[in-house]
Formats: structure tokens, C-alpha cells, sequence
């Protein structure tokens, strides 16, 4: 159990914020255990435990199973190390957690369910009433759970980018700017009308333009660092955002 | 949230839990273009006031808009044909170095006279704005004929090698299109291929992949065509990169989907030549070095798949018409069953008839007694006749199948060298029976065929 450097609070004000730390630190440590290495992955797993458990609930598994499920793998994931197997694979997180989280669920089904699964340790504080709420609104045509689980971490990471970026924005008291803006992200069509946002903001049309491009441009490029986390190597970060977007068309 | 029920931009359905109501596809797009799209659709003059500085043309209706401009259909009043019109945003005016290099890059374009690359005619600058004069194209583009679905594998082999052919033209003169998609490769009426848009996302700027006007109208903001390398450093991409969009454009027609992420080789998702999957991955690799180098490769591979008709349907010359389902696969798998039931009943029931008849004296014994039925000698010719039953009827089965491949072939009798062995199959196992029985006459004398 290693909790000692994150109490709930730590964890919800990183929630939809930036780790510091990458995959990449993670795999790097191999099985030698650092600090670092624990932390980063310790934030990764909290950023993303929904698609997990969405994915264990769409193999069958009721909220109760699914939470002591995803629970006991957590506990096991930062107590035991499995990342010693991740650096053979090369992996990206979202395959290596996947991966490990299956054999963890055969192995848990193999040691029956009277094992204590983890007992009263709780290394992560998640949420799983409101991961429970969001698995009610999953759309039920998405076929397999490893669909299931490849489309809900696509907007996982979309969700933490979008609220990252708004937060910025919101810090700087630019709230508003944000909120009329953010259709470019989408290339909204027909295109706001910059002189419109303008009147409304008390902003030239000019100025509101050349802010339309400061937000596209900070989006994007918080979208691939935080893609870039979950990867081992910066150059995967285009292959990767390809397969999400795979993932996310129907 | 939005109450949108579609994506306005790509016009797939948004889902109830898309992150701030926007579409998901869209928002990793953005991750993955390396500029952004332009935030309006460009201001240029209408048809009027085109009228004004083009006197010889008469302006038409519009075909297309675009990030880079506007594109018109017009007469040539004087030639009496029907020209496109391609008027560049205003925006490129205003930039000092573009006149020249809009002029450098409009004659290399003028210099590429081939059947399928669109013929550009003309090119200066009018009223404060730059303009093509291009042939028109009547027909589709590609995008259209993917998205009506009716695009088989023997179309994609037969549009693939006259891409090829435009693209090493182009190549041998210099010229890197760098915006290869199915948007900018146009189907004519008379089934024919021509590329459009040569080189222009290089006129552009740094931006392809949201350049393109095409016939339709379409203008796409997709990444997906771009080679790795046109990420890193669009500026300086040779003409592989085109091998590579040409990669994307080929597992699209054959797969109707893009090979993003982890994809599958395309014989694995549709009916096609698995030989095709090392044609289509080698173009896709993320190294240019490990592409083909030429386009020529791409095609001359294409043609030997398509020209070889046992493992493909045969190829077809126009881009439009049959609808013949590829067969190969399957024939093939029938086939390897086919041929291994032969060999199998004769090692299973033959050989060791024949090797019992002849060997036991027990058997043998009983044919020496002429006319008279003994249950070993009743066994003896009831075992002799069944092999022979069993491999008559596999040929049965075999000619019948081959006979129905070939009825759904559409006239290309695909399965012809399926049925002929299995028709002659039947005669062929009447030659060992005939053996042994001449052996047992050789033996026993005339009497034993009152047996039979």
C-alpha cells in the first residue's frame, strides 16, 4: 500500500488536470521501484480507471464486482510492480492496463471470490457512484468491451484535455472568451461569427481571431502532451490519436 | 451540450456523452493536423464581378469552396468548351513572395500533360486575385464512389495503376502532389481517372490536407491521407509521401475504411488477393526508406495480382459495371478440400484392399471356387468395389461444385479447373480398379468374373 502521498483532495485537484509525470517515466523504471515512477503511475490509473471499469462491467460484471474488481486491481497494480512486465511489451498504458487488467480479472476469478480482494485498502479515492451514473448512459450498441473500453478512453482523454484547457483559461479570467470560442476546436460550421463573439465581449474582430487561433493552438498541443503520456516514446503520439479516432467512429 | 444530433463538421452522429457536447473525431483530428483549418469559408468575388476581368469566359455555376478558393464552371466562349475556373483566396494576395511562387508552380502544373492529370489551361492574377484555368471534369470523384458503396475490388485494382501512372509522371517531372486523397482523384463519365490539384498544397503553404476544392464541393479537413513525415516537416517531403496517401487511398477502396492505428491487412476484412496486403502495407510504412521508391512498383505489383486470374477475379478495363463478387478465397479453400479427399480415399480404403486381395491366401482362395459365394470372398469384392464408389463420388461432388462456381462467375469460369478434374475423377479410379480386377483375371483365371 502506498497512499501516503495522495489524499483524496491531492487526487481531485489533479483530477482533469496534468500529471507531471509520463508513461514513459514508468516504463523506464522497469521493475526497479522509484518515487517517481509510483507517482506517475498512480496518476495515470486515477485519470483513467472509468474505461476499466466500464469495461468490466460490459463483460458482466454488476457495480458491486466491477468496483472491487477495478479496486483490487489498482491495489495490486502499485503494490506489486506489474509495470516490470510493461517495458518487455513496449506497450502504450491503455494496452498495457487493459492487458493487465484481464489477467488480474482471471486470476481473481481463479482464486474464487471468497479472497478478501484487497481487504480495506484503498489506494486510489475514485468515484465509482459517478462512474456507475456514467456506465448507465453508455450507449448500449457499442458492441464489445474492448470497444467499450478503446471509446471511453478516447473521451477520457478529450474530457481531461477539454476541462485542462478550460481551466486555463478560466484562471486567467477568460472564462467567457473559452465558452464562445470553443466550437473552433470542431471547426464549427457555419463558423461563429467572430464579430458577433466580439460585440459580446467588448473585443475587436480582429482580436477575437487572433484568440480563436490561441485556443485551437493550445488545444491541440495539450491534447498530444497529454496523448504523450499515456505512450512510451513521442513518436507514437500520432499513431496513437489515429487508433482513437478509430475508436470513437462508429 | 449542445442539441445538435450530428457533427456539423464531419456529419457523423454525436454522441450523448461527447466531452462538451463537441464531436470526438473532430476534437482528435485537431490533435492531429498540424494546422489549423481556416475559420471561414474565403471571401471571393461572385460571378458578376468575375465577368468583369474574364471577358472571353462565361462564368457558370459555382463547383466548389474551399479553404484556398472558389471554383467555377465556365465556357470559353471562342473554343466553345467548358472550362473550370479556379479563383485563389485573397488572402494569397496579400502575401509578397506568393505571385512568384504562384507562377512557378502554375507552370510546372501546365507542364503536366498526361490523361489522368487534370489539364490546368491558363493561370495569372485578375483583380487583386489568382486564378487557374482548368479542364472540367464531368463526372464523380472517388469520395463520392465510396461513399455510394459501389466500388468493387476489381474497380479499386484497375483506378489504382492509372493513379500510379498520373503520380510517376508527375515525379519524373518534379512534381510532388502532396494532397493525394479520394477527393482529388476525379472518375470521369467515360470511366476514366484523372488527379486533380497537383501541387497546390505546396502553393498553399505548410497545409495540406485542407486545401482541396474539389468538383463536389467538398472540402475536407482530414490528416488521414498524410504520410508520418508530412507532420514532422511538410515542407520538405519528397515524392513518397505521395506513395504513401496512394496507400491510404488503396486500403480505403479495398476496405471502405481507413487504416488507422492497428489495422488489419485488407484480405483479412474483405474477399481480396492476400497478395494485395504486402502491396498495400509496404506503401503505408511510416518510413519512407521502406516504402516502394517509385510509383511504378506500386503499379506494376498491382497489374501482376490483377493479371494473374487464379487468385483474383479478373480484372476489369472500366471503372464502372461489374459487380461480380471476388471469389478466390473461397475457391481456393474448396479446392485444397477437393484435392485432399483424392489422396485420402486411396491411401484409406485402396491400398490396403489391394494389398489384402493380393496377399491373403485366405481370399484369394475363395475366388478359385467358381460360382460358389463364400462371405469371405462377398467381403473381398464388397470391399474392392467401395473404394472406388467413394472416390466416384468425390469427383461427383467435386465437378458439381466447381460447375456452380463457375455458373456464379458472371462468364469468367472460375471454377473451370476445379469442375474438369472433378469430372474426370470418377474415370481416373476406374483405371486402378480395372488394374487389380485384370490382376485377379491374371490369377484366378476366367471363371471369377461370374462373381462380379
Amino acid at each position: 500500500m502506498r497512499d501516503g502521498h495522495r489524499g483524496p483532495e491531492h487526487s481531485d485537484s489533479r483530477r482533469g488536470g496534468f500529471a507531471t509525470t509520463h508513461w514513459s517515466v514508468v516504463v523506464a523504471a522497469g521493475d526497479r521501484a522509484s518515487p517517481d515512477a509510483e507517482r506517475a503511475l498512480a496518476s495515470l490509473c486515477e485519470a483513467y480507471w472509468y474505461p476499466l471499469y466500464a469495461f468490466a462491467r460490459r463483460r458482466g460484471a454488476d457495480p458491486e464486482e466491477a468496483r472491487d474488481l477495478t479496486q483490487s486491481f489498482f491495489a495490486t497494480l502499485l503494490e506489486k510492480n506489474y509495470v516490470a512486465d510493461a517495458d518487455r511489451e513496449r506497450g502504450r498504458f491503455r494496452t498495457f492496463l487493459l492487458t493487465a487488467f484481464q489477467h488480474h480479472a482471471a486470476k481473481d476469478r481463479a482464486r474464487e471470490r471468497a479472497a478478501k480482494r484487497g481487504g480495506a485498502e484503498r489506494p486510489l479515492s475514485l468515484d465509482y457512484d459517478v462512474g456507475e451514473q456514467r456506465y448507465l448512459l453508455e450507449p448500449v450498441e457499442t458492441a464489445t468491451p474492448e470497444r467499450i473500453y478503446e471509446r471511453r478512453w478516447a473521451l477520457t482523454i478529450l474530457e481531461r484535455v477539454l476541462s485542462a484547457v478550460r481551466r486555463d483559461y478560466a484562471e486567467t479570467g477568460r472564462s467567457a472568451l473559452f465558452d464562445a470560442l470553443s466550437p473552433v476546436l470542431v471547426g464549427a460550421s457555419p463558423a461563429p461569427s467572430y464579430r458577433a463573439i466580439g460585440e459580446d465581449l467588448g473585443l475587436s474582430e480582429g482580436a477575437v481571431k487572433v484568440a480563436a487561433h490561441r485556443l485551437r493552438r493550445r488545444y491541440r498541443a495539450r491534447l498530444r502532451a497529454e496523448i504523450e503520456e499515456t505512450v512510451s516514446t513521442p513518436s507514437e503520439v500520432d499513431d496513437e490519436l489515429r487508433h482513437l479516432l478509430q475508436a470513437v467512429s462508429g | 451540450m449542445t442539441d445538435a444530433p450530428s457533427c456539423p463538421r464531419c456529419g457523423s452522429p454525436l454522441p450523448p456523452d461527447a466531452p462538451e457536447g463537441s464531436c470526438p473525431r473532430c476534437l482528435l483530428a485537431a490533435g492531429l493536423a498540424p494546422t489549423e483549418p481556416h475559420d471561414e469559408p474565403v471571401a471571393v468575388p461572385g460571378p458578376k464581378e468575375l465577368a468583369r476581368h474574364f471577358p472571353e469566359l462565361e462564368i457558370e455555376a459555382p463547383l466548389g469552396r474551399g479553404g484556398m478558393g472558389v471554383v467555377y464552371r465556365a465556357r470559353q466562349t471562342r473554343l466553345d468548351r467548358i472550362v473550370a475556373l479556379k479563383i485563389l483566396s485573397p488572402r494569397f494576395a496579400s502575401d509578397p513572395a506568393f505571385e512568384e511562387r504562384f507562377a512557378r508552380e502554375a507552370r510546372a502544373l501546365a507542364r503536366l500533360s498526361h490523361p489522368n492529370i487534370v489539364a490546368v489551361h491558363d493561370f495569372g492574377q485578375k483583380g487583386g486575385f489568382f486564378y487557374l484555368l482548368m479542364e472540367f471534369v464531368d463526372g464523380t470523384n472517388l469520395r463520392q464512389a465510396l461513399q455510394g458503396g459501389h466500388l468493387t475490388p476489381e474497380q479499386a485494382l484497375a483506378i489504382v495503376p492509372k493513379i500510379c501512372d498520373a503520380l510517376q509522371f508527375a515525379h519524373d517531372r518534379g512534381v510532388v502532389h502532396r494532397d493525394i486523397k479520394p477527393e482529388n482523384v476525379l472518375l470521369t463519365k467515360d470511366g476514366e481517372v484523372k488527379i486533380a490539384d497537383f501541387g497546390l498544397a505546396k502553393l498553399g503553404g505548410a497545409k495540406p490536407g485542407e486545401l482541396t476544392l474539389t468538383a463536389a464541393g467538398q472540402v475536407m479537413g482530414t490528416p488521414h491521407y498524410m504520410a508520418p513525415e508530412q507532420f514532422e516537416n511538410p515542407q520538405s517531403v519528397d515524392h513518397r509521401a505521395d506513395i504513401y496517401s496512394l496507400g491510404v487511398v488503396f486500403y480505403e477502396m479495398l476496405t471502405g475504411e481507413l487504416p488507422l492505428g492497428r489495422f488489419a491487412p485488407p484480405s483479412r476484412k474483405v474477399h481480396v488477393d492476400v497478395r494485395l496486403d504486402d502491396v498495400v502495407l509496404k506503401t503505408l510504412e511510416k518510413e519512407p526508406g521502406l516504402r516502394y521508391q517509385r510509383v511504378d512498383e506500386v503499379k506494376t505489383e498491382v497489374n501482376s495480382v490483377a493479371e494473374d486470374p487464379q487468385m483474383t477475379a479478373a480484372p476489369t478495363t472500366a471503372t464502372q459495371g461489374l459487380s461480380v463478387p471476388a471469389t478466390g478465397r473461397k475457391l481456393s479453400k474448396l479446392a485444397l478440400y477437393g484435392a485432399l479427399c483424392f489422396p485420402l480415399s486411396i491411401l484409406v480404403f485402396l491400398l490396403p484392399m489391394m494389398l489384402l486381395s493380393l496377399l491373403s491366401p485366405g481370399a484369394t482362395g475363395t475366388w478359385r471356387e467358381p460360382g460358389v459365394l463364400t462371405i469371405a470372398g462377398m467381403t473381398t469384392s464388397f470391399f474392392s468395389l467401395l473404394p472406388s464408389a467413394i472416390i466416384g463420388l468425390t469427383g461427383v461432388i467435386l465437378s458439381l461444385s466447381g460447375w456452380v462456381v463457375i455458373a456464379r462467375s458472371g462468364g469468367r469460369l472460375d471454377g473451370l479447373w476445379l469442375a474438369v478434374p472433378g469430372t474426370l475423377l470418377p474415370f481416373m479410379c476406374g483405371g486402378p480398379l480395372l488394374a487389380l480386377t485384370l490382376l485377379f483375371l491374371a490369377r484366378t483365371g476366367p471363371f471369377v468374373y461370374t462373381l462380379f
